[in-house]
């Protein structure tokens, strides 16, 4: 084997290793026997999986994450879609402006937008923290609504519509019975790529959060400072396998990768 | 196309009313706070108070420095991976590619605490030091630049392989060949050839990593502990800590500003290579 030869296997299993191998020995710590978080595991048992599944705080901080991302995608999306659907189909007086509104909350850093939101929605108007959470988790996820809805719209012809305005059909009628049809693939990836996004969101909500009400990563993190037993390694590599299991089905009914 | 403005603006204000009401507003607020004067009026005395402050003078220094740290780095090793995945046989390179993506479908969070599991006092790399006998004592690598500098490298490498592969594709393929023939040497090759060609996803990929790690909260805080901050632990630190809100503007005004600067100073050097090309 000559140097060349080796360099394309070398570097990959390198490569690979480093962004995978972190990955895997988290999986491995969370089979351990032992007390502590350590690699090799100690032993082999699913004690700590099991914990995971009775920690109280875990189990409400994960409703708590699904609820935002399941409710705060569906909220963008009725926002995302209405308005996506503006931008592509009509002359839109502004177009530029709502375009670069609606997607402003990508480019700023969450807890930017978290201390914000605190500062001068929360606690002058006395919003509560779910709600408070809600609006975020929606803000945050608007843009790839408004993106990936808008990138399907522009990949359906416009004429179909039209004909079918034309033919009599009213233009909610036309909108729901031959535009909605043709970009659901576009739906149901915007709302995937929306409830990874919100899901995993740690900066917006750190402020957000408060006594007993927290997300599911913002919890892990403040449980790891305090405690350093395997459990979070469970937790993390179940919602690794959770989310790779969500992207995987995506990516083989809907083909994920063209929409995203 | 449609006419109808009324249907129009009915569709798109509402969210963008949203939007504006939830974070453009309170984000302007928020930044303008850096720069009201107690007694009225503005000023810029946050900043000054603010960078006069040596720890903050080396949160900013160490933000700067791990962004641009990891960015060099991963573009180093994104050419690399990047290289041997183009040159893999169709069906291995799209599984390839998986296993570089498969990372960004992680919550963070889980990623970045592996690294305490590999870098702790207990951890893989001390035991293994400790075997070979390269130290006695365990090493401390967690909660220090280098942790962090490891941690942000993983969580946004494949980034920049994913954008260096679209633009080693899109790169005629002869471009190599012709240039070795006519008597390249490899380092020649890259400078010359690939690099050139290639610029436009380095941009991308480099835009992309740098503003991640500048803006990166969770590897710090996991990695970099309460003492080795990055502005936006700081940050958090200044609210949640000493309660200090113009602090935390002047971090939040000088986060966005530098994210805006480096989007535009990597376009242009993107856009400097098509004005040189364009007279050809």
């Amino acid at each position: 084997m000559t140097a060349r030869s080796l360099f394309i296997p070398v570097t990959l299993f390198l490569v690979i290793a480093f962004l995978i191998g972190p990955f895997l020995i988290i999986v491995a710590a969370s089979f351990s026997a032992g007390e502590t978080l350590a690699f090799p595991p100690q032993g082999f048992s699913l004690r700590w999986i099991a914990k995971v599944f009775t920690v109280e705080s875990f189990r409400a901080s994960f409703g708590m994450s699904l609820f935002l991302a399941i409710g705060g995608t569906a909220a963008a999306l009725v926002l995302g879609i209405p308005a996506s659907y503006a931008l592509s189909r009509y002359k839109l007086p502004g177009a530029e402006i709502v375009r670069t509104v609606v997607s402003a909350p990508i480019i700023v850093p969450g807890i930017i937008v978290g201390l914000a939101l605190l500062r001068y929605i929360v606690v002058p108007f006395q919003v509560g923290i779910t709600p408070a959470l809600f609006l975020a988790h929606t803000a945050l996820v608007l843009p790839y609504a408004v993106r990936v809805v808008s990138a399907s719209l522009d990949n359906l012809r416009s004429d179909i519509e039209e004909a079918a305005v034309l033919l009599g059909s009213s233009r909610l009628g036309a909108f729901f019975r031959v535009v909605m049809p043709n970009i659901r693939g576009g739906i149901m990836s915007a709302f995937i790529l929306g409830f990874v996004t919100s899901f995993n969101q740690v900066p917006v909500s750190l402020f957000l959060s408060g006594p007993g009400v927290r997300t599911l990563p913002v919890d892990m993190i403040a449980y790891m400072e305090i405690v350093f037993d395997p459990s979070v390694a469970a937790l993390s590599s179940l919602l690794a396998f959770l989310s790779i299991g969500i992207v995987f089905l995506a990516e083989r009914f809907l083909g994920f990768s063209r929409y995203v | 196309m449609f006419q109808n403005r009324t249907e129009a603006l009915a569709l798109a204000l509402p969210a963008a009313i949203f939007a504006a009401a939830v974070f453009l507003v309170p984000v302007v607020i928020l930044l303008s706070d850096g720069f009201r004067a107690p007694a009225g009026g503005w000023t810029i005395s946050a900043y000054t108070d603010f960078f006069s402050n040596p720890l903050n003078q080396a949160v900013f220094l160490r933000t700067l420095r791990l962004g641009a740290l990891v960015t060099i780095a991963s573009a180093v090793i994104g050419y690399a991976a990047a290289f041997a995945i183009v040159s893999l046989e169709p069906g291995a390179k799209g599984k390839v590619t998986g296993l570089v993506v498969l990372p960004l479908m992680i919550s963070p969070v889980a990623r970045t605490y592996a690294w305490i599991v590999i870098l702790g006092r207990t951890g893989i790399v001390n035991q293994a030091f400790q075997a070979l006998g390269i130290t006695e004592a365990p090493l401390r690598i967690l909660f220090s630049e280098t942790a962090i500098f490891i941690g942000l490298l993983q969580l946004f490498l494949p980034l920049m392989i994913i954008s260096l592969i679209s633009a080693l594709e899109n790169m005629p393929k002869d471009a190599i060949p012709a240039a070795r023939v006519l008597g390249a040497n490899w380092f020649q090759v890259f400078w010359k050839v690939v690099l050139p060609l290639t610029k436009e996803g380095l941009v991308i990929g480099g835009t992309l990593v740098f503003t991640g790690s500048l803006t990166a909260y969770i590897t710090p805080a996991i990695l970099g502990g309460s003492k080795v901050l990055m502005l936006e632990t700081l940050l958090y630190q200044q609210v949640s800590v000493s309660n200090n809100f113009v602090a935390a503007s002047v971090i939040a005004f000088i986060l966005i500003v530098m994210s805006f600067a480096a989007n535009i100073l990597l376009k242009r050097v993107a856009t400097a290579r098509n004005k040189q090309r364009s007279p050809q």
